[in-house]
């Protein structure tokens, strides 16, 4: 076991290596005559002094106020968030059955079910590799700039990643109860709307808000292509160096995401543990049933939730811009033409199906030459780029969140760690709730903002986007290792403190070796969405596959734009194989 | 009248055999215990007693339906009239009680059937499971949920579920499997009481043959997937079934 542990660090340490050799060392590169340093100090000078007003002196007395806009476009940002949401639950939940081997009834043909479930396994995985980013620049140019366009964009990935994760929770689940059910007679359909859906509704209910969480991000994310949300505040602030706006923007996105993650706490907690009678009455089967320990809390969340989800839909701007039909179908075929490869596409924008076969079987014979003139130049190095930058990114963030796990653990910074009384209990204290502020404040904000600031501060390279990238996961992975590390038992890493050994002793003695193999799973999962996120990152100016999106789409290229979210979709699917294998062979609990 | 009449059936999974030529007739109301070491076949002979799989080889007949002819709709009619009390209890850990009490009626039920019992009980069940509940001792836990009973109150629960089924026969896979020493007396006594009182065939399998020899007019023992022993085993019998 040591021998593969050695081995994995070595070869993290030598896959690193080779992500710094071709990424190159400039970590910061700015323009001759400019002032990086200025500039930082500037930005979190802002940290501490947030704006409250509009920082924009030349803007008209009858303006909108600052904090009335920045309120409009973060109810923008719920907004979409929400409509995603409550879209991709149902239809995660329907293609989250089709896709899933256990869900299907054992009786039924298997040539059927291989026939559904696989395109339905593959149009999954295609939804949630390609990130909401580009989504929306196809929606945007297919459908117009309506909400409608932002919300298909979050909830089109949403749902492939609400599928597949359903599908695992809903196949965790305990089937004896189950098996009781079809035993006295009842359906499979019977056995599992009322044993394995009501034991798997907490984590279902758990991981949907959690979905809602990654949709406020993704929907600020949304702002920096435009889109009307508080990412475009941001964005707009930090062009014009308004840095008190950004962080007064940051600090509310933070707190809206901070709220909603309490919030999914509370109500996974509340929902797993119940509520319980304090007396036991000796009554009538009225009394107890009158009397019977309810829930409020989560009673009135799932009406308020119902009654916020109804005003999304029908509130503030319409969800789809008015448009006549011919219109809309132009709009689209236009899309369409855009869209279809050089080689095979339409001579005119506004083409009926016949003239696309006809272009199709005109041009077939160009599609091969033209795929390869891409892939050599520079779809190959923009692919090679991106994987380094990702792999760089899961790596460093895995180094930092290694080194402060036992920090943040409260089961090792405090006076008693693991039942053993030790000397610097409170100074740890106070530093283990730092580093789990950390991680909360790390987690809370985008990948794609931080990257956004970062270039701005550092230049562009590819290091600020790394940096991103890792901040962001960091976060993640310090959470999850850092309950993985309070979870475990405490007999053996005990016996190295009761020896005199240190915190860090216990850690890396026992807890670090006890919990490497989940420590590996969630490192594994992550890096899934680096790969998936640094696609994208390239947006903000570097040679990444995200760049040549951008340029494409200055241009209108949308087959160019395809091509290149296709290859990284092509890698995300493979990162996904991967850590799915690495997942199977080590079992996993949880996610995120 | 055999309740169960099993005839030469053999069950093989992959090349293991955990079945090799079983007979025996189980009679309506007969308690019946099946002793053995583990792997002995005890949990797959109760599966294929409760019409849950079907043999490799041979043939099985429950109240008088043979399994080979029973499908579909004819199938889950005749398992609605057998009571499955698994190891773990298979009670869903978040439903209140009477909602998992409920459930025993899935057979007689369609799917929009189950949802309403488990949403809206109609009152005249609801009037029922409190009687059994009452007959259990725990009414008072009638809307608690069922994570929150201890053990003992949760093994109540299942029963309750088979009461409410109306179940003509009960299938025990080792009821006393988690339950300490001193309880698993209560356990049996409850079992073997419920089914003199509902003239409930019961077929329990166990590990305790001091327990089974005391408890039960029968004791079938198997070894290796074979029937070594059917009877009410004598004193110099008993030390052959410890061997087992």
């Amino acid at each position: 076991m040591w021998f593969g542990r050695r081995w994995l660090v070595v070869a993290l340490g030598f896959l690193l290596f080779l992500c710094v050799a071709r990424l190159g060392t400039d970590f910061v590169s700015h323009t001759a005559g400019s002032d990086p340093w200025a500039s930082t100090f500037r930005f979190f000078s802002g940290a501490v002094s947030p704006s409250f007003t509009d920082q924009n002196p030349s803007l008209p007395a009858d303006a909108e106020p600052f904090f009335s806009r920045l309120g409009g476009d973060l109810l923008r940002t719920v907004r979409y968030a929400l409509i995603a949401t409550s879209l991709a639950i149902p239809a995660g939940l329907i293609l989250g059955f089709f896709a899933s081997e256990q869900w299907w009834p054992a009786n039924r043909s298997r040539v059927l079910f291989q026939f559904i479930r696989w395109p339905v396994r593959i149009s999954l995985a295609l939804m949630r590799s390609i990130h909401e980013l580009i989504w929306a620049i196809f929606f945007l140019s297919a459908f117009g700039d309506a909400p409608f366009s932002a919300c298909l964009a979050l909830a089109l990935p949403f749902t492939g990643t609400l599928a597949k994760v359903f599908s695992e929770l809903i196949d965790e689940q305990n089937r004896s109860a189950k098996l009781v059910v079809t035993a006295v007679g009842g359906s499979g359909a019977q056995g599992f709307l009322s044993t394995i859906f009501p034991m798997a509704l907490p984590d279902l209910v758990s991981y949907s808000l959690y979905r809602f969480e990654c949709g406020l991000r993704s929907s600020a994310v949304l702002g920096f292509i435009g889109v009307e949300t508080i990412g475009l505040s941001i964005n707009r602030s930090f062009e014009n160096g308004y840095y008190g706006e950004v962080w007064t923007a940051l600090y509310v996105l933070i707190a809206t995401v901070l709220l909603i993650e309490g919030l999914g706490h509370l109500t996974r907690k509340r929902m797993t543990q119940g509520r319980t009678r304090e007396i036991t009455p000796q009554a009538s089967e009225e009394q107890l049933r009158k009397t019977a320990p309810r829930d409020w809390f989560l009673r009135s969340s799932a009406v308020a939730w119902a009654a916020v989800i109804v005003m999304a839909f029908t509130l503030g701007k319409p969800l789809v811009t008015p448009m006549l039909e011919g219109q809309r179908l132009e709009r689209l075929s236009r899309f369409l033409t855009k869209l279809t490869p050089d080689p095979i596409a339409p001579e005119k924008s506004v083409s009926t199906w016949s003239e696309r076969g006809e272009a199709w079987s005109e041009g077939a014979s160009g599609v091969l030459p033209w795929l390869a003139e891409r892939w050599e130049n520079p779809g190959k190095e923009a692919l090679t780029n991106t994987l380094a930058m990702s792999v760089a990114a899961i790596i460093l963030a895995g180094l930092l969140a290694f080194a402060l796990v036992p920090w943040g653990a409260r089961s090792l910074a405090n006076q008693n760690p693991l039942g053993v009384a030790m000397s610097g209990g409170r100074f740890l204290k106070g530093l283990g709730f730092v580093v789990r502020g950390f991680f909360v404040l790390t987690r809370a904000v985008p990948e794609y903002l931080y990257a956004f600031l970062l270039v701005g501060l550092m230049g562009p390279s590819a290091w600020p986007l790394i940096i991103a990238l890792a901040l962001h996961n960091v976060g993640i992975l310090g959470r999850l290792w850092t309950e993985v590390v309070e979870n475990q038992g405490e007999k053996i890493p005990r016996s190295v403190l009761q020896v005199g050994g240190s915190r860090g002793q216990g850690y890396l003695g026992a807890l670090a070796p006890m919990s490497l193999n989940r420590f590996v799973l969630f490192f594994f999962y992550r890096w899934e969405s680096c790969v998936r996120e640094a696609t994208v990152l390239g947006m903000l100016g570097i040679s990444s596959l995200g760049y040549y999106i951008s340029i494409q789409q200055n241009f209108r290229e949308y087959d160019d734009i395809l091509f290149y979210t296709l290859l990284g979709a092509m890698m995300v699917i493979l990162g996904d194989l991967l850590s799915d294998l690495v997942r199977r062979k080590m079992r996993v609990g949880r996610r995120e | 009248m055999s309740a169960l009449s099993v005839r030469d059936v053999s069950q093989k999974f992959g090349a293991t055999s955990a079945l090799s030529d079983v007979a025996l007739d189980i009679s309506e109301g007969e308690q019946v215990a099946l002793i053995g070491a583990s792997g002995s076949g005890k949990t797959t002979l109760l599966r294929l007693l409760g019409l849950q799989s079907r043999p490799s080889s041979g043939s099985i007949s429950a109240l008088g339906h043979d399994l080979a002819e029973s499908k579909g709709k004819d199938l889950r009619q005749i398992r609605s009239r057998i009571g499955m009390l698994p190891q773990d209890l298979g009670l869903v850990p978040n439903h209140r009680v009477i909602q998992n009490v409920v459930l025993g009626r899935s057979g007689s039920r369609n799917l929009l059937g189950t949802v309403r019992d488990l949403l809206w009980p109609r009152k005249a069940d609801r009037d029922e499971i409190f009687q059994i509940l009452e007959r259990m001792g725990i009414t008072a836990k009638m809307y608690d949920r069922t994570d929150s009973l201890s053990g003992g109150q949760q093994q109540r629960v299942a029963l309750a579920r088979t009461l409410f089924q109306g179940a003509e026969i009960l299938l025990a896979d080792e009821p006393l499997s988690a339950v300490d020493p001193a309880r698993a007396r209560d356990v049996l006594e409850l079992l073997t009481g419920l089914s003199s009182e509902q003239g409930m065939t019961l077929v329990v399998s166990l590990h305790q043959v001091a327990l089974a020899r005391e408890f039960f007019p029968r004791v079938i023992g198997l070894k290796e997937g074979r029937v070594v022993f059917d009877g009410k085993p004598t004193d110099d019998e008993v030390s052959s079934l410890y061997d087992l």
